[in-house]
């Protein structure tokens, strides 16, 4: 086995390891601090794939900032000490099996395809190659989602507004 | 890229400009005169509305990631006229002292949602189609919780955005199947390799826009969140929401699937059996109307698949023309609840007992938008039933034809409950009489005209036919 599939493998067990983790611990403050490792590991196989600005976005955004966000608002809301509630064991049951036949199925159905490796030569990522590409608005461009999506922020931003303002009367 | 071919974009366009001049007014605007914006607000809902139906050009921008063409504008300008009347509908409630300083906000939200849904329409990529997606549910999340002082109100947003962050996610993976099986993301270029990975994609891909109609099994959270949200943006969700993700999955469904229709004509099948059956169990459980209109749309949201498993061109109008329908009767009768839950805080069926001695004319509407939702001659929910069952016939599907017929009439008994309630029961002290104001006044008229005009003047119907066809 290449040295490259060893570190592949090693990256994407850790991944799912912390991943699992994350979602099933009882103590909130725990599963985000596993969610961390799981966006690091997608961070490593940018870097595996030498797309570093992808990888440094994922570092400094996912890693860096939501999860240091998501620990505020965990240490603001709630207590440290507060565990989930045990689900009860039925669920627990048929969740798994669940969960598992569509893990099976789309395994199975992923392993049958015959993935085509692409043929078009390999585009340097260079930061003002992105840069163009964001901006661009012919074939190719995504200008269009570039600006759609600061609507949705602006629409994000109000609507957080409108959840945080206090009542008329209190003010 | 001129001027005049962004002018293309017009509906969103327009659209983003009203959030830019409310946000400008809301700013600009003196504290004792803030009253004034709900004008303002039905005003600019009122042109974005007009500047829709004016001619225009059509074709693709930006390298195809967006695309127009006529039946794509009139699906704007449908869901326009269903944002506009949810708008007339909402000013009074907004005129509250509890929300004086927060009305423009519920504005801005109601357009930044309805750009998403034009943007979604258009859309001519998986991203932008995702995009508009998000758009549309974002913003309407923050609104369910916009009574953030009443409990239920923050269980809706919490419910929703979990729910639809979820399906999102189903969705995104479907899409992510696809592209690696396919090596594209344009709608225009995209071609379906012949691969059992493309049904487990497309699975995926129905699954998540499914949560968005409600459709059964996915339907868990539409009661609780239509229950839990203010009226208005119940009629929001179950009117504009909805729509608009049916009209983006028949023109997905008849374009980047129609290689595998056998395949979706299948899903479509079950689903639309499912839900349809439930949806009525259900609802003639209910003794809140908005538990019970929840359930009826998703009843409805069956309905609307069995136009949509026709597959030809004939499918897509009656698609069409049901859904401007379900927009007029739907929002006639949100109307009524949301003016009678505003003046009395009453939401029950047992309240709306003698409503008739009361208030005869209110009555009236909700009678007629509860007879067009079950689909009694001769209003205009009979002839949208009526063709949606001749598409299936059509088909040759004439066991699903007889469940849909069997649930038509389950559907008639619980829609006759509240008419009997409101006309029949005896009730000693009734929901008192009342005047709603001028702007719900408007809207629940054009209502009423809606269910008439499109039942009778055929007219509609052919123009949506000859879209149709050109599509």
């Amino acid at each position: 086995m290449a040295t490259s599939a060893i570190i592949f493998y090693t990256i994407a067990g850790v991944m799912i390891i912390f991943s699992l983790l994350a979602v099933t611990s009882r103590r909130i403050l725990r599963a985000a601090v596993y969610l961390l490792f799981a966006l690091a590991g997608t961070a490593a196989l940018y870097f595996m794939i030498d797309y570093q600005f992808l990888a440094a976005v994922q570092l400094i955004v996912y890693a860096g900032g939501i999860v240091v966000l998501i620990i505020f608002s965990i240490l603001l809301t709630t207590h440290i000490n507060e565990k989930l509630e045990k689900p009860a064991p039925g669920k627990v049951f048929i969740t798994a099996v669940l969960t598992l036949g569509g893990f099976v199925l789309t395994v199975y159905t992923l392993s049958q395809h015959n993935f085509i490796v692409s043929d078009l030569p390999q585009t340097e990522a260079t930061v003002s190659h992105i840069g163009e590409k964001l901006l661009g608005y012919g074939e190719g461009g995504y200008v269009l989602p570039f600006e759609v999506i600061s609507i949705l922020l602006l629409a994000a931003m109000i609507g957080a507004i409108v959840i945080a303002k206090r009542k008329a009367s209190d003010s | 890229m001129s001027l005049n071919e962004l002018m293309i974009m017009r509906h969103e366009l327009v659209l983003v400009a009203a959030v830019l001049a409310l946000l400008i007014i809301e700013i600009g605007m003196p504290e004792e005169r803030k009253q004034k914006i709900n004008v303002f607000a039905a005003i600019i809902a009122a042109t974005v509305t007009i500047i829709g139906f004016l001619p225009a050009d059509t074709g693709m921008l930006f390298g195809g990631m967006y695309s127009t063409d006529p039946l794509r504008m009139l699906m704007k300008n449908i869901l326009n006229i269903g944002v506009f009347l949810i708008i007339l509908q909402s000013v009074n409630w907004l005129r509250q002292d509890l929300y004086k300083d927060r009305s423009s906000e519920f504005y801005l939200l109601t357009f930044s949602s309805l750009i998403g849904v034009s943007y979604m329409i258009s859309a001519g990529h998986f991203l932008m189609f995702y995009l508009g997606l998000e758009l549309t549910t974002i913003p309407i999340a923050a609104l369910a919780s916009y009574e953030q002082f009443k409990s239920k109100s923050a269980e809706a947003g919490i419910k929703l955005i979990l729910s639809s962050a979820f399906s999102s996610a189903i969705l995104l993976f479907g899409i992510s199947i696809l592209y690696a099986a396919n090596g594209d993301l344009y709608f225009e270029s995209f071609q379906l390799s012949d691969s059992l990975i493309n049904v487990l994609g497309f699975i995926f891909f129905f699954s998540g826009l499914a949560f968005k109609i409600s459709v059964v099994p996915f339907h868990l959270w539409t009661a609780d969140v239509y229950e839990g949200s203010p009226t208005n943006v119940t009629s929001y969700l179950s009117v504009i929401s909805k729509g608009s993700s049916v009209f983006i999955l028949t023109i997905v469904l008849f374009t980047l699937f129609r290689v595998i229709q056998p395949l979706w004509e299948d899903v479509l099948y079950a689903t639309a059996i499912l839900t349809m059956t439930i949806g009525n169990l259900f609802a003639i459980r209910q003794q809140n109307l908005k538990r019970f209109l929840a359930f009826s749309s998703i009843a409805q949201a069956g309905f609307i698949m069995l136009g949509i498993i026709n597959g030809t061109s004939l499918g897509m109008t009656t698609v069409i023309y049901f859904v401007v329908i379900y927009v007029f009767s739907n929002l006639a009768a949100f109307g009524v609840l949301q003016t009678v839950g505003h003046a009395s805080g009453k939401l029950t069926m047992d309240d709306y007992n003698g409503l008739y001695k009361t208030n005869p004319q209110l009555s009236l509407v909700m009678m007629l938008a509860l007879f067009s939702l079950a689909g009694i001659p001769p209003l205009a929910g009979f002839f949208g039933k009526f063709f949606l069952f001749t598409a299936v016939a059509e088909k040759g599907y004439y066991t699903l034809l007889l469940i849909a017929v069997v649930n038509t009439v389950i559907s008639l008994y619980y829609y006759l409950l509240v008419v009997k309630a409101m006309f029949i029961n005896a009730n000693e002290n009734p929901i008192a009489s009342f005047k709603s104001d001028y702007s719900m006044r408007i809207s629940l008229v054009i209502c009423v005209a809606g269910i008439l005009i499109t039942g009778f003047y055929s007219p509609v119907f052919e123009y949506i036919k000859y879209l149709c066809e050109t599509f």
